[in-house]
């Protein structure tokens, strides 16, 4: 199984979240994974909201900042090789509609977690501190920037 | 007729496809009113099916091609398939990383775990999580020749694929739906292999040199002028290989500061070749002329780049028939396109020659135009005439130029001469020259079983990309589960078929990929669609929404042996 056999595609990566269903598939799972913290039986609603927004927050963090390079080797010698999944979305074009769909998820998230949470202070600020860490990430000023060189390699 | 159908796509070009183009200020279009904006944006996007209901006045007979969307349900379950099979990749490669399974891949040595990695762990992801688990549906070894049917060798792996062992028995005769075998040459009995094994005799095997040197002989000569004439052009020449055809070749034709126009799905020699020339590379959206039309009117309008020179030449680089989405170019519109804004037209026929039209001349002859408005055509001798290598043909000029300049005629061995014979018998079968009426005959069988295949494949339901008039069926799978189960079922019922996944196509677009022969024979396509049938109950692949005539499957074998 070749990169690139069945279209001239150099790296697929860059096409996959533009995909048929995936926005679908992304929103269910979001709403997948706030049932299950809904059906833990000790936890108030407002700190399932949170968990929610925190482990959401946690896994696109991870997923799309942190993991670097493509899981198959592309035929362009490994341009994409250092670079986050973000970062190789649409070949690095800026405002595309799933960069911005991706960006304008959290905040909603973000937003029914404050509603949820009754805007109690001690929620504010963990929901705060972790939307804060998935959208500066997503800002075009940061492409292919390493603050204190994490991550770089 | 062309200077009409060209003002007809005049007024229909000059708007923008979709409000949200970015760069709808920049190019300093008239925004004019569309006549030919895309009907589908006002229908429910159910279908892409692309009717050329516009141009229709280019077409001799109807151009039908459908490509039915994905259904939302089944993309879903895909995007949780390869989610799920990640998780698993994760853990397993965990369980690696702390030695409680025993790991195949290749790792350095003790004494090199602190140098630059060599091999990139997350690159072979993949290929160590998803490909392995699946991977008997490829590189299956074949003991005879890829007929209409053909022996495997049997393999069995007792550690999940990672080694195969042969048992020492063969399979035979399974039927054999995926050797690129259009018109049914690849045999070895007959006239053509009669000749090939005396011009062994005559010739040997190797030729030992290249073209440019002493590695001419009067066999490729002969080779030539055969295709010239089949082809209906003034000149061609041959080359040892058909992927070397098109990535040696293009770069001699284009250079800096010329501009390659290709289609989305172009095979990799052609994306090799454009990248080796170092023109500047325009993709346009699969068969789409609209999408090439504004190509075409930005370059000339705006220039190169930065200078805003004018292009020194531009190259609309086309296939005849795409083998992984069995659709066929829409030539007559690229031809009235080209025409209208002075472009060149290279035409990779590698799966359409032999295999499309009355004549078994190509796409040109399907659609029943002229080969002198094609530059360059090029193609391969490996899919219908059972052979090995490429061409390239056009004006005797442009093949003369390439004799000299061309990086496979300098560098690379000329054919050899056992195969530039069985080009020349199996050639001269097509035309009709050796006095049967073999070639017709392989020809009417090829495109009645095409349709045939397509015929009943659409009726029991399955989603089938394509033209259909291609012998290239795609059958979507989608689920990457499905794509290994649908290769192993199918081996069980003694069918051999080529199963495509993710990053080769789309990450939802997996697919099984049937290639129709004239060798195939009514009952071996029956038997064929009666288990792929089975295997499409099995696996649930009956994803098509369209209305289909309700029938049982025995009432409608029965028909059609009668209707014979």
């Amino acid at each position: 199984m070749n990169v690139g056999t069945a279209h001239s595609e150099v790296n697929p990566n860059t096409r996959v979240m533009n995909s048929r269903g995936m926005w679908l598939s992304y929103t269910l799972s979001i709403g997948l994974l706030h049932l299950i913290l809904l059906s833990i039986p000790f936890v108030s609603v407002p700190v399932v909201w949170t968990l929610t927004n925190m482990i959401h927050n946690l896994c696109m963090y991870l997923l799309l900042h942190t993991v670097k390079g493509t899981p198959f080797q592309t035929p362009d010698q490994g341009k994409a090789r250092l670079l986050t999944h973000w970062e190789q979305m649409d070949y690095g074009v800026q405002f595309t509609a799933s960069r911005k769909f991706l960006t304008v998820t959290p905040i909603v998230l973000y937003l029914l977690t404050s509603f949820y949470t009754k805007y109690d202070r001690v929620h504010f600020v963990v929901n705060t501190v972790s939307l804060l860490t998935v959208l500066i990430p997503k800002l075009p000023q940061l492409h292919g920037v390493r603050i204190f060189g994490i991550n770089k390699y | 007729m062309t200077e009409s159908s060209g003002s007809k796509l005049l007024n229909g070009e000059a708007c923008q496809r979709t409000l949200r183009g970015k760069n709808a200020g920049k190019n300093g279009f008239v925004k004019n009113h569309c006549v030919f904006e895309h009907p589908r944006k006002y229908r429910r996007p159910t279908e892409r099916s692309q009717n050329a209901a516009p141009n229709s006045s280019l077409y001799k007979k109807p151009f039908s091609e459908s490509f039915e969307e994905t259904p939302l349900l089944v993309a879903v379950l895909t995007y949780m398939g390869y989610g799920i099979l990640t998780i698993f990749g994760y853990f397993r490669d965990f369980l690696r990383h702390w030695n409680i399974e025993k790991c195949h891949i290749a790792h350095e040595r003790e004494q090199q775990k602190d140098f630059v990695p060599l091999y990139q762990d997350f690159e072979n992801f993949y290929t160590r999580n998803l490909y392995m688990r699946i991977r008997d549906n490829w590189n299956r070894p074949i003991c005879s020749v890829p007929g209409a049917k053909v022996d495997l060798v049997e393999r069995v792996t007792h550690n999940y694929n990672w080694t195969f062992e042969h048992t020492g028995k063969v399979v035979k005769d399974v039927i054999n739906m995926g050797s690129y075998n259009y018109l049914g040459f690849a045999e070895n009995t007959g006239a053509c292999a009669s000749a090939a094994i005396e011009t062994t005799h005559a010739y040997g095997v190797g030729v030992a040199s290249t073209r440019c040197e002493i590695g001419n002989l009067d066999i490729h000569e002969e080779l030539e002028q055969l295709v010239a004439r089949f082809l209906g052009v003034e000149s061609s020449m041959a080359f040892g290989m058909g992927f070397a055809t098109n990535s040696m070749n293009i770069p001699p034709l284009t250079g800096k500061g010329c501009l390659i126009l290709s289609d989305e799905l172009n095979h990799a020699s052609l994306v090799l070749g454009a990248r080796l020339s170092g023109s500047t590379i325009r993709v346009f959206k699969h068969n789409n002329m609209q999408s090439l039309e504004k190509l075409l009117r930005d370059a000339i309008a705006h220039g190169q780049p930065r200078t805003h020179r004018p292009w020194k030449k531009i190259l609309i680089v086309v296939e005849g028939i795409y083998s992984m989405e069995g659709s066929i170019v829409r030539l007559p519109e690229v031809i009235a396109l080209k025409k209208r804004y002075k472009a060149y037209l290279y035409l990779d026929e590698a799966h359409s020659i032999g295999a499309l039209g009355p004549n078994g001349r190509g796409v040109v002859d399907y659609f029943g135009l002229d080969p002198k408005d094609v530059d360059i055509m090029m193609g391969t001798f490996t899919k219908s005439f059972g052979a090995a290598g490429g061409y390239i043909g056009g004006r005797k000029e442009l093949i003369d130029y390439l004799r000299c300049h061309s990086h496979s005629a300098l560098y690379a061995t000329s054919m050899s001469p056992p195969v530039a014979q069985q080009i020349i018998s199996s050639m001269k079968i097509i035309m009709g020259e050796d006095g049967s009426t073999l070639g017709k005959d392989r020809l009417r069988q090829l495109s009645e079983n095409t349709t045939y295949f397509r015929r009943k494949l659409r009726e029991m339901g399955f989603i089938i990309y394509g033209n259909d008039d291609s012998p290239v069926v795609p059958l979507m799978l989608y689920m990457p589960a499905k794509i290994g189960a649908f290769g192993r079922e199918m081996l069980k019922r003694n069918i051999g078929t080529v199963v495509v996944g993710f990053p080769a196509t789309p990450i939802i677009e997996s697919r099984a990929r049937f290639c129709v022969s004239a060798a195939h024979t009514r009952e071996m396509l029956d038997t064929a669609l009666r288990a792929i049938s089975e295997v499409g109950d099995l696996l649930q692949l009956k994803y098509s929404r369209r209305e289909r005539p309700l029938s049982t499957p025995g009432w409608t074998y029965e028909e059609s042996l009668l209707q014979d």
